[in-house]
């Protein structure tokens, strides 16, 4: 069953593509493109708004310090054309975020990808990269 | 090249392509940059078929429709002029927009985009015989009146983000002439600047129905050597509609922004 949901992700991503430049300003002036990050933890809060939809995990260490990171995502309506809904994240949920950290040394990143426990994965609108 | 590569929808696609295979997220992996190809994400929105230019019942063009934005309006507009030609700064004016950073972006600060400068997302064209009206989800939320009335100029406003803009037709052409802009929007993500003189010259066609294709004259005595003209398309957009966008309800950027996301080629 795992092999045939990771073949299943894997057909996904073929199908759904990566999606660069939805931003109101610069990626390159706020985020490293290239200092990926992942970061899995649980949601605390959700932030469905303009210009930029946002929601921030704790994150807890190996030595259990948790710490809040503030992930930014695309615009509400841009999330809506990827196929989102506004219920997707939810409070309490667990998810893996893949993505680019900030470059001001901030607990803050860009999302890529988010992916939920169940294994529903969606593209974040990253705006990454917008050169 | 570079412009050739952007405006290409087959490697736009080619692009998806091979940042879809590469899209897995593997932890100490540096991703692949990815072209900046800003349309990818209205890819599927874009009208696959195309017919005959629609028209009015008097016989005009009829440029009503739900647009996409012209890639080349977003991060720089010297990539919409011809091919070698380069913007005719002013020595002050090049100076200037080296000086500017991106955190003072007015778009990246929830500002109006102004002339010509486009956000990555859709306007609708709302076309009647005696007014043409733009509609922008997010340049930011604003909108454009045309008058087709016959009017001139007002000489009674002060200066304003989208100015003053009468329009006439010219055969198949929409010729629209824009003055009274103030000088607070950038131009583009660069920060190419203008003055107060800046006049707009944009003269728009719908050859098929799928497709817009725009023409801006920039003539801005105070900040360039010589009027330019920039050469732009919209794609038309289908199964999907304009919506809200606040930009000011959250930003948070601004503030994490650092030095400048776009440099001028020396």
């Amino acid at each position: 069953m795992k092999i045939k949901l990771s073949v299943l992700v894997a057909g996904l991503s073929l199908l759904v593509p990566a999606i660069p430049a939805l931003a109101h300003h610069s990626f390159v002036a706020e985020y490293d493109g290239k200092r990926p990050v992942t970061l899995s933890g649980v949601v605390t809060r959700v932030e469905w708004t303009n210009p930029h939809a946002r929601f921030y995990i704790d994150v807890k260490d190996e030595n259990g310090n948790v710490t809040n990171w503030n992930l930014e995502l695309a615009s509400p309506i841009a999330l809506r054309r990827l196929g989102w809904t506004r219920d997707f994240l939810e409070v309490g949920s667990v998810v893996t975020v893949f993505g680019s950290l900030a470059k001001d040394g901030s607990k803050m990143a860009n999302a890529r990808t988010v992916t939920l426990a169940d294994g529903r994965k969606m593209e974040a609108g990253s705006s990454a990269p917008n050169k | 090249m570079k412009k050739d590569l952007a405006r290409s929808p087959v490697t736009a696609l080619a692009v998806v392509a091979v940042l879809s295979l590469s899209a897995a997220p593997v932890r100490g992996q540096v991703q692949p940059e990815g072209g900046g190809v800003a349309m990818v994400s209205l890819e599927k929105y874009k009208a696959k078929k195309s017919g005959p230019t629609p028209r009015t019942a008097d016989g005009k063009p009829d440029l009503s429709g739900l647009w996409g934005p012209d890639p080349n309006l977003l991060g720089d507009i010297s990539h919409a002029l011809k091919p070698g030609e380069q913007l005719p700064l002013q020595p002050w004016a090049l100076k200037l927009t080296k000086e500017r950073l991106s955190k003072d972006d007015p778009m990246a600060n929830c500002q109006p985009s102004g002339v010509p400068r486009m956000a990555p997302y859709l306007w609708k064209i709302v076309q009647t015989p005696k007014l043409i009206v733009f509609l922008y989800e997010a340049n930011m939320h604003s909108y454009r009146q045309i008058f087709m009335d016959g009017r001139g100029h007002r000489k009674d406003t002060d200066p304003s983000s989208y100015g003053d803009s009468i329009g006439k037709w010219e055969g198949d052409t929409l010729v629209v002439d824009t003055v009274g802009f103030d000088d607070k929007f950038w131009f583009d993500g660069v920060g190419h600047p203008h003055t107060e003189k800046l006049h707009v010259i944009e003269r728009f066609r719908r050859p098929d129905s799928a497709h817009l294709e725009f023409e801006v004259t920039i003539d801005d005595p105070g900040a360039y050597t010589r009027p330019f003209t920039l050469f732009e398309h919209s794609p038309l957009m289908v199964n999907t509609e304009i919506m809200e966008y606040f930009c000011s309800e959250n930003n948070q950027d601004v503030s994490h922004i650092i030095g400048k996301g776009r440099t001028i080629p020396e």
